[in-house]
């Protein structure tokens, strides 16, 4: 059990400690990065409220959280569109606010576009760090608060606040900034590692970059499962790694692989596998990967388009410019 | 009273059983009481019992059992 100040009166379905970028450079021991799934709207909620973009915030699934807040704080909430009150009164997403001692905050149910919001606190979440970092590694249940997503009676404690003028609360994300958030996504990837002439074929790899795919309702940090695709395959079989041409010798996973295991595409998220022997046909580019969070279940449907590593640099770059103090404005 | 509904708060996969071979939580004509479990909806690979909020008689089932739903849709009308 960890004590703190904020009180947890309502969980949510999935409400989970999260930071950023997560427990990088770990998948030799068997760790997938964890970290919050859009970093985008992560990033921008510490932002508004004087954080590092890596203090833990908490990454809300869908909605119906509320907190209690025993000290004053800053808070903002950033990502899908949802109604946040504070003691009844409304609170815009993309805005801190400064709370009293005693608040409560209140997020509805998200009807979308997206999925998740960002609860960021000014001085971060300051659950205890694990293998360096806060992150809630959902498969392996550690980090975050005992390695689980928030029930109600949690308690969870608040780090320093930095004392950077946003931290008092007033400042907002500039809608400029602000991502679009839709139903029918567009998500950038690189070909491969196994794709054309190898393992899939030219006509397969067109395919795959030209039809739109369906996500499943079983998606989650995990992965992102799409719908079944009967491709040609370049190969009669797995050989020696197994029967279905999907099969190869097991290797380890990229972080957003599009991993096919048998006719079945399956976006990795933070929290997948880190190695197995499926082909991933393509890679969603860091840029592109906050998309996966904001993914709805149940509608939602994804086109993937191609890029190359140069272009996926160059929308990093341009990603990472947005997430500076230009982008504030006060309210 | 006029007729009410019971929404799901989540979107996904609505079921009326706790399994195949199991009974209806809720069929129509039956009465509920606040808290009652009337499905199930299956999101992110976990199942999430929908329950009533209010009192109330089934009159009928909106959405058939496997339905996707959205989050806030009705899925029974309830009458006095």
């Amino acid at each position: 059990m960890v004590a703190g100040n904020v009180e947890v009166l309502e969980g949510g379905i999935q409400t989970t400690v999260q930071d950023y970028p997560g427990r990088p450079g770990m998948r030799a021991q068997g760790f997938f990065p964890a970290g919050a799934m859009d970093h985008f709207a992560h990033r921008a909620a510490n932002l508004v409220v004087g954080n590092q973009p890596s203090a833990a915030t908490l990454e809300v699934t869908l909605g119906n959280v509320a907190l209690r807040f025993e000290t004053g704080a800053t808070v903002a909430v950033c990502g899908a569109p949802v109604a946040v009150s504070v003691d009844g009164e409304a609170l815009p997403l993309w805005e801190g606010r400064r709370l009293e001692a005693g608040s409560e905050l209140r997020i509805g149910i998200s009807e979308g576009p997206g999925f998740r919001m960002y609860v960021a606190v000014a001085g971060g979440i300051d659950v205890p760090s694990v293998l360096g970092s806060r992150s809630t590694y959902t498969m392996g249940a550690l980090g975050g608060l005992d390695g689980r997503a928030l029930r109600t009676g949690d308690r969870f404690p608040l780090g320093t606040e930095s004392g950077d003028a946003a931290s008092g609360g007033g400042w907002r994300f500039r809608e400029s900034a602000r991502p679009p958030y839709a139903r029918e996504w567009e998500i950038e990837a690189l070909r491969g590692p196994q794709a054309s002439p190898d393992f899939l074929t030219e006509q397969d790899m067109a395919t795959f970059f030209g039809r739109t795919w369906r996500v499943d309702r079983n998606s989650n940090r995990t992965g992102v499962r799409l719908e079944p695709q009967l491709f040609q395959w370049a190969r009669s079989s797995g050989g020696i790694a197994g029967g279905h041409p999907s099969n190869i010798l097991d290797n380890s996973y990229p972080v957003g692989a599009v991993n096919v295991n048998g006719d079945l595409p399956v976006i990795l998220g933070p929290d997948g596998p880190t190695a197995g022997g499926f082909l991933c046909a393509a890679t969603v580019v860091h840029a592109a990967f906050w998309k996966l969070g904001q993914l709805r279940p149940v509608g939602d449907t994804v086109r993937f388009r191609e890029v190359t590593i140069e272009e996926a640099v160059e929308l990093d770059r341009e990603l990472d410019a947005r997430l500076t103090g230009t982008s504030l404005e006060q309210v | 009273m006029a007729n009410r509904a019971v929404k799901s708060p989540l979107p996904g996969t609505f079921y009326r059983r706790a399994n195949p071979q199991a009974d209806p939580f809720v069929s129509e004509g039956d009465r509920v009481e606040p808290g009652d479990v009337v499905g199930l909806v299956e999101i992110m690979k976990n199942f999430h019992e929908i329950t009533s909020e209010e009192a109330g008689t089934v009159e009928r089932f909106l959405v058939e059992n496997e339905d996707l739903i959205e989050a806030g849709q009705n899925l029974i009308v309830l009458s006095d």
